[in-house]
């Protein structure tokens, strides 16, 4: 290589090296940078189905009412967002509305009545589709799930307004907190066109920020909005999401400082992280639980209509042994090195009121395990060291979703622990798509996966018996006296009641065990400490992220 | 070229160019099938379990997913024939608009790549083969061979390390940084590149290596043509030589597998892009096909298969530029 020729290599490595400071110094900027796995696909509240979307979508378009945990009960509390105060009517069967009077959208037009009304009718449309459809069954609603609008609402005036329950309907503030859109802008697109609408990719918001650019796969940039009635001197000027699909670029990212905040961090690397000075580690228990799924029922006779106890887990004895013969602890040791903890129920530990404190996980008790098996007639009695009953031997096949190494690691554990008291598993790997419709359509035996617990609980859609109401009851369980519960825990009671019945529930699914509870997974968060006033509960990680302050 | 001998070139690149779009229609066709046929719903997403069947069919009514499969077919082929693949369900924007996005940054990206490869394996050949040093050719043939059964993720992980995370020189992902747009013209080019170095270093390295491998087992078996002793007879430049007659001769079989990498590359990268945090078309498929997206696998997949046909094709046509004698090849 001649000499000019290395010069202007030189040159253009030193152009680089310059561009390389200069662009060092973006993160002493006052922005906040958020390290996601994924892009997002729509701004718009209505269609926000993702984490990142609805996470992005909260913060441009903020709901009647703001939440906040109560850690101390374990519970939401309603406060002010677009309204500024709200009167229940004496019978309950309306609540009273008063907006505040200095909200404006993005684009300067003020935020009224009218746009709370649009927004329920919008979101409630079957044309629309929104991810909040079919969810409005305290309001008047057709068949279809649209909200009966004359019957439902009355507006009084631009700051004054009524919502309208059905009669003997649970008012639910959260569920009725839906996120306002401008109607101004919405009304108009044609309601079936508003999925494919270029407003979904440039929302005209009313939160504390607005989107500034969007680089599709890379960046999404919201800037504060000084407009907003959200917004506070002190709030990041920016907040910029980094799409980074790489687990490990986005730790190198945060240790290096790149990035500021990342979620669903590997306990493998809490220890690392917190010996950065510049980094702070949290662990947040309690929204995911993993399980093993026993189905309840044979699903080749449920496949015909038909519904017979499954000849292996019909009993809850056994599926108590099953339990019994797991070593959860040891898989909650090894593999999440003491993170978490183990689940006793589906309800959790963060539901301080509601949570029975006198329901204890199950031991890992093999004895004890081929005690209850052979109460229930499984015995080993040819010697082979696989139980039998009759001429069936205890053989199974179970299943888990492909690409989560926890449970890679738990199946091993788990063959090998139920080996010991005489019970042969087969494990087999599924693409998700394919395992989840052999979950909806009950065809697995056996399986291991997890749950999230939604905010305010919900127990209903995975414990109930009819699988019309339970659509998420894959272990096909069923017992009249949660179904009771249940049915109770939807009527109009006090909260106190409420977490007696919740408790009940607790004690009879750990007697029915209709399902291997696992352990609670945690959600590890790690951050640069230059960002302060962080307020990280289970609802939610970034709700009131406005909040947040920088170090100078 | 003569009259005669130009329009059968001409008839049988035409003959070529149906065939092509021929068995691209049967891929995206065989393709419509299988993922309609694989287990999973598109809908699922949209889906809540408080949701009633009636309102879930009426999602898929909206996607047209509870048409008989043979009527999602005719739909397909007669939108294919108005140059229409759909809408993506995810995006709600049509096909094209979605692939356009991610392919042209694909485009760019691969062909700098490609011309990395192919310039800088050519180079090192003639380097190598030029020097006759028995070590040195041992040394490097050894070398090109270890380079190429290096993972991309390994190789891309690596880099990260010793340049982003140790001397702090290169950024870790990303295609510009958070204040690109306030740059100018020129520092905004630099700063793509300044993010492009590492992730065309470990798209690149392995196409070197195995190009590299390719022309110098040629243009050593080239070297000992007899042609090659009579050039040297009449007393020519050893360089001269080499550029024009060893080269040429040894490019040929290069030519082929170029074709096939380049092809490959622009169907999208997916190693490269995801753990540079790249925009491309190999991220774009893997999304498409995890959220069942059926439009949007089937123009990704489109795309793949009109670029390793035109890639083959451009192949064809530079082995023809290089070596009139390969006309009657092509034409075979």
């Amino acid at each position: 290589m001649n000499k000019k020729n290395i010069n202007l290599l030189l040159l253009f490595f030193l152009s680089l090296l310059i561009i390389a400071c200069d662009s060092k110094q973006s993160t002493t900027n006052n922005r906040i940078v958020i390290g996601i796995s994924a892009d997002v696909q729509t701004f718009s509240s209505l269609f926000a189905f993702s984490y990142e979307e609805s996470a992005i979508a909260d913060l441009l378009y903020p709901g009647l009412l703001d939440f906040r945990w109560n850690s101390e009960r374990g519970e939401l509390d309603p406060y002010p967002m677009i309204v500024q105060s709200w009167r229940w009517s004496e019978d309950s069967s309306y609540i009273k509305f008063y907006l505040r009077d200095d909200i404006f959208w993005s684009d300067g037009i003020k935020l009224t009545s009218e746009d709370v009304v649009f927004s329920y009718d919008v979101f409630s449309d079957p044309d629309v589709q929104s991810r909040l459809l079919g969810t409005f069954n305290q309001l008047y609603s057709d068949s279809d799930g649209h909200i009966d609008i004359e019957k439902a609402f009355k507006v009084i005036s631009p700051n004054e307004f009524e919502i309208h329950f059905v009669e003997n309907s649970v008012a639910d503030l959260v569920k009725l907190s839906i996120p306002i859109i401008p109607e101004h802008i919405y009304s108009e697109i044609s309601r079936d066109q508003i999925a494919n609408s270029e407003i979904n990719f440039n929302p005209v918001s009313s939160g504390p920020f607005k989107l500034k650019k969007w680089n599709r796969n890379q960046t999404i940039t919201l800037e504060a909005d000084s407009n907003s009635f959200l917004f506070t001197s002190g709030q990041a000027a920016e907040l910029i999401f980094k799409v980074v699909p790489d687990y490990t670029s986005r730790i190198l990212q945060l240790r290096k400082g790149d990035i500021d905040f990342v979620e669903l961090v590997k306990v493998e690397d809490i220890e690392d992280l917190k010996a950065e000075d510049k980094l702070s580690v949290i662990s947040i228990v309690g929204r995911e639980y993993d399980y093993i799924g026993w189905n309840n029922i044979d699903p080749e006779s449920f496949s015909q209509g038909k519904i017979i106890p499954n000849k292996f887990f019909g009993s809850n004895n056994v599926r108590k042994a099953l339990t019994m013969s797991i070593d959860r602890k040891a898989i909650h040791n090894e593999y999440l090195l003491g993170q978490g903890e183990l689940a006793v129920s589906p309800v959790s530990r963060i539901f301080k009121l509601a949570f029975n404190m006198e329901v204890k996980p199950y031991e890992y008790d093999p004895e004890e395990a081929k005690k209850l098996l052979a109460q229930d007639g499984w015995k080993d009695e040819d010697r082979n060291g696989i139980l039998e009953k009759g001429n069936e031997e205890f053989k199974f096949k179970m299943y888990y979703p492909v690409g989560n190494p926890l449970r890679e690691y738990a199946s091993v554990v788990i063959k090998n622990n139920l080996k010991s008291v005489g019970i042969e598993v087969s494990i087999e790997k599924m693409e998700l798509g394919t395992f989840i419709d052999n979950l909806y359509d009950r065809k697995l035996n056996s399986w291991m996966a997890a749950w999230g617990v939604p905010i305010p609980l919900e127990l209903k859609p995975f414990w109930y018996s009819d699988p019309n109401i339970g659509m998420l009851n894959f272990a096909c369980y069923g017992n009249s006296e949660v179904d009771k519960i249940l049915n109770q825990l939807n009527k109009r009671i006090n909260n106190e009641r409420k977490n007696e019945l919740v408790k009940q529930f607790q004690v009879i699914i750990h007697q029915d065990e209709p399902v291997s509870f696992l352990y609670w997974t945690p959600n590890i968060i790690a951050y640069n400490k230059r960002i302060k006033n962080l307020n990280i509960t289970p609802y939610g990680v970034l709700v009131h992220c406005w909040e947040w302050t920088l170090n100078e | 070229m003569n009259r005669v001998l130009r329009s059968q070139f001409v008839k049988t690149i035409f003959i070529r160019l149906l065939s092509s779009l021929l068995t691209l229609f049967l891929l995206v066709s065989f393709l419509f099938f299988i993922i309609r046929l694989s287990p999973g719903d598109p809908t699922d997403k949209y889906v809540s379990a408080k949701l009633g069947s009636e309102l879930s069919e009426r999602i898929a009514e909206k996607f047209s997913l509870n048409q008989p499969v043979a009527d999602q077919y005719f739909a397909f082929v007669s939108n294919i024939f108005k140059g229409d693949l759909g809408v993506s369900y995810n995006y709600r924007l049509s096909v094209f608009e979605v692939i356009w996005e991610y392919f042209s940054f694909t485009l760019i990206f691969a062909s700098i790549s490609f011309i990395i490869q192919i310039s800088l394996s050519i180079l090192l050949a003639i380097r190598v083969v030029r020097k006759q040093n028995k070590r040195i050719e041992q040394i490097s043939t050894n070398l090109s061979l270890f380079v190429y059964s290096i993972p991309a993720f390994v190789l891309g992980v690596t880099l990260i390390y010793i340049f982003s995370v140790h001397l702090n020189l290169l950024p870790i992902s990303g295609l510009k940084s958070l204040d690109h747009d306030e740059l100018s013209f020129f520092p905004r080019i630099f700063d793509q590149l300044y993010h492009l170095i590492l992730p065309l270093i470990t798209l690149s390295v392995g196409g070197v290596a195995l190009f590299y491998k390719y022309i110098k087992e040629s243009m050593d078996e080239i070297k000992n043509h007899t042609f090659v002793a009579n050039l040297r007879a009449t007393g020519l430049d050893e360089n001269l030589i080499l550029r024009k007659h060893i080269l040429p001769n040894a490019i040929r079989p290069l030519i082929s597998v170029a074709g096939v990498e380049l092809g490959i590359i622009l169907g999208g990268t997916l190693i490269t892009e995801v753990i540079f945090s790249l925009p491309g078309m190999g991220r774009l498929a893997i999304d498409s096909i995890l959220s069942r997206d059926y439009p949007l696998v089937i123009g990704c997949v489109f795309t793949a298969g009109t670029v390793m046909i035109f890639a083959n094709f451009l192949a064809d046509l530079a082995k023809l530029k290089i070596d009139k004698r390969m006309i009657k090849g092509i034409l075979n």
